[in-house]
Order: C-alpha cells, then structure tokens, then sequence
C-alpha cells in the first residue's frame, strides 16, 4: 500500500465518530455494532472484511471472559461500519470522476 | 465583462455536463477502449484479450511457453466428460447447449422475461437442475471444468454484449454493473477502475495489473497461484479480498451485473478462454 493510501485509510478510520462507549452490557454493543453492519450492507451493499474479523474477534474474546477487550473490539466494529458508511456516501457522489469521457 | 465570462463558462459547463448525462452504454465503451490504445498504444487492439501479457513484453515469453503445454489443457479433458455424460432422465448438457457447447458468445446476455441477467454458469446449473442433477458449485472444480470446454470449443467467437433499448431494466443493470466498477470499497479505499485502468500496468505488490479492456475474454483460467482452474466470480472475489471488501456471492445479482458491464466493454475482441495465468 502506498503512503497516499494508508493516510486515507486511516483518514477514514480517525474520522469515523466514537461509538457510545457507555450504556449496556458488551454482548449489547455487539449486537449493535452486527446490526449496524448488516444494515449497511442493505443500504448500500458497502462491507469491508476487517468489520467482520472485529465482529467475530469480539465474540471470541467474550466467551473467553474478556470483557474489556471484547467491548473495544466491538467499538472498532462499529468504527468501520462509519468509515465504511462514509466511503458509500462519498462514493455515491463522486464515482462518475473515475468514468473516461 | 467579469460576468459575461462566468456565464458562458457555466454554459459550456451546463452544455458538457448535459453531453455526459445522455451518454449511453455505446458512448462509454467506445471512451472505455480509446482509453487503452491512448495508454497503450504499441498494443494492438485485439490482442488486449491477453490480459497483463498484452502489456508486459517481458513476461510474454514464458507465458507463450506456458500456453504451448497448456496447464488447463486436463481441465478441457474432465470438462468433456462432464459435458457428455447422460443425466439419470437419459439427457444430457447436449440438450441445451448443442453438440459441443459452443455458446460462449451467448453469455452474458439479458434475459427479458426473467429481467436478469443470465450467464453461462448460471444456465449450465439451471440446465442441470432442470434435469433433475446436482448443480455445481460456482467458483472452481467442475463448472470451471465444463466452462473450459465449452470456452475452448468457442474459441475464436466474437464479444457482442447487447443492452436492448426496449428494456430500462437492462440498461439499470448495466449502469449498477459500471457504477461497481468505478465505485471505491473496502477498507484500502480502490476501485476496479484505480487498479485496473488509472493504473493499470503498475506494480500492486508483486503483480502488475492487467487492463479491464478484454478482462471478461479469457474465462475459466488455470491460475499458478491457485494451482487450479477458477472462474471470472472467483476472481472478481479475489480482488475485493485484496481491497478488503467483503466478496458478494458467486453469480448473484452484483456480480453479474459487473460481468454484464465489463464484457460489454470488451466487446469487439475476442473469446479466447480457457487461458493460463500467473
Ligand atoms: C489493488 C488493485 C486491484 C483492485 C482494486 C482490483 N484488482 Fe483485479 N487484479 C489485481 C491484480 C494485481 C491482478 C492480477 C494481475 C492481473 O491483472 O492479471 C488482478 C486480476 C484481475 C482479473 C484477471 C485478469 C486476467 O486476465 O486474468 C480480473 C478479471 C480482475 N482483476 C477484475 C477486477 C475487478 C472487477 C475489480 C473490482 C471489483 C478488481 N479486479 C479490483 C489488482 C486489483
């Protein structure tokens, strides 16, 4: 990946809103960041594999008794669900730039 | 005079932007290949059915060696055997698609009545299921088998994707098929287009990519990498896993559409499949 690249990557990834960190037990946040990635999907067909791999990371890291890390991975989860929500947006309006003339 | 100048600055602009909107599936594959001989130009136009070979002199010549003892060549042998083999109701794939199954340039076409489009994977399983047989799973195996057959014994025929004016809903599958293409995902951030166009013939890690110009010609291949035949879904999958975007299912409406797209822009060339590659 080129220098270029990561910087936007991880643009998207720094812009991305914090997800509530606060309320509910982590098998909730879970839930949330799972639901907010297949509505998205619905949306805009937009799914990047590393949500999944949080997703699946912090469902693993719950049943092993690790709450904390758990609940950051699911707040990564539902980072990449905004960045990728994000991406669709821009995407939707600026794609046309890339269509030869 | 300031504002004289703006305005037929905008107008211009409103004149070119109405040009671009009435733009039609003609009009963007013929900008879609200018933009290749314009960036290639020492590649003769037919021989963009090459794919990376068709811009990289230097890999070419063992690439000819490769395709001289063809690594898909057992592939065409399973392929037939599949291809001949009597169903348990006493039909077989003959029934559908002829003695040997040259239909290549059939596929992908848009079936008006279902208001999808078809391909040829797709209608080898329906011609399987209709029969009362097993369909085949989509991205390797015996359907890659089968395809390299019946691809082979299409060899030479011309694409010739067609978008019937007479229905919205084909031209709708075509622009959702272009907007894919041109559209960034995953969490690298490409397009199809950044690797395969604005960039094609650069170095993405250890691979040079290939121009989309000819990208539907050559399928199912024998990729070195895979060590194993694989069909155009399978790689349209293994790009988005690069980018990190969650693949769509094999021969489901997305891909499909992007088929239906990138066929239509190579049309003109021709089919040359089964190929080997890197
Ligand atoms: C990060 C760059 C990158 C992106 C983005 C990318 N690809 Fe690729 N693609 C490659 C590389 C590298 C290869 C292997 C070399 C080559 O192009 O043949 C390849 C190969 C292919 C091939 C096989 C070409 C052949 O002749 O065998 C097809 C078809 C293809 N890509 C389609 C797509 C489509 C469709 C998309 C968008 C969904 C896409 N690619 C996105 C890098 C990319």
């Amino acid at each position: 990946m080129n220098q270029g690249m990561k910087a936007l990557v991880l643009g998207l990834a720094l812009s991305a809103p914090l997800a509530v960190a606060g309320n509910g037990t982590t098998a909730e946040h879970i839930e949330a960041a799972t639901a907010a990635y297949k509505q998205l999907a619905k949306d805009t067909g937009y799914q990047w594999t590393v949500t999944v791999k949080a997703i699946k990371a912090a469902q693993k890291a719950l049943k092993e008794g690790d709450d904390a890390g758990a609940r950051k991975l699911a707040h990564q989860a539902m980072d990449l669900v905004e960045a990728t929500r994000k991406q669709a947006k821009i995407e939707s309006e600026t794609w046309q730039m890339r269509v030869p003339k | 005079m300031k504002t004289i100048i703006r305005n037929v600055a905008f107008g211009l602009l409103g004149a070119s932007v109405a040009a671009a909107s009435v733009a039609g599936p003609a009009e963007d594959r013929a900008a879609f290949q200018k933009f290749y001989e314009n960036r290639f130009p020492d590649t003769p136009v037919d021989d963009f059915k090459n794919g990376v070979y068709s811009i990289l002199p230097a890999a070419r010549e063992q690439w000819e060696s490769i395709e001289e003892f063809p690594p898909y060549e057992l592939a065409i042998e399973r392929g037939e055997e599949i291809y001949n083999k009597t169903f348990a109701n006493g039909k077989s794939l003959k029934d559908c698609f002829g003695e040997d199954g040259a239909v290549r340039s059939e596929y992908p076409h848009w079936n008006k009545e279902r208001g999808m489009v078809m391909t040829m994977e797709l209608a080898v399983n329906e011609c399987l299921e209709a029969n009362g047989e097993k369909p085949l799973k989509y991205k390797k195996g015996a359907m890659a088998d089968v395809t390299a057959y019946m691809s082979y014994n299409s060899r030479g025929q011309m694409v010739n994707v067609e978008i019937p004016a007479d229905d919205p809903r084909a031209l709708a599958a075509y622009e959702n098929g272009k907007e894919h293409f041109y559209t960034k995902r995953g969490q690298l951030n490409f397009a199809c287009a950044d690797c395969h166009m604005h960039t094609a013939g650069m170095m993405y890690r250890a691979d040079t990519t290939s121009p989309a110009f000819g990208h539907a010609t050559s399928w199912p291949v024998f990729r070195s990498k895979w060590q194993a035949m694989g069909t155009l879904h399978r790689r349209f999958a293994g790009c988005h896993n690069n980018i990190r975007a969650n693949p769509y299912k094999a021969q489901g409406e997305e891909y499909r559409n992007l088929e239906y797209f990138v066929t239509y822009m190579s049309n003109g060339l021709e089919f040359n499949g089964p190929a080997a590659r890197k």
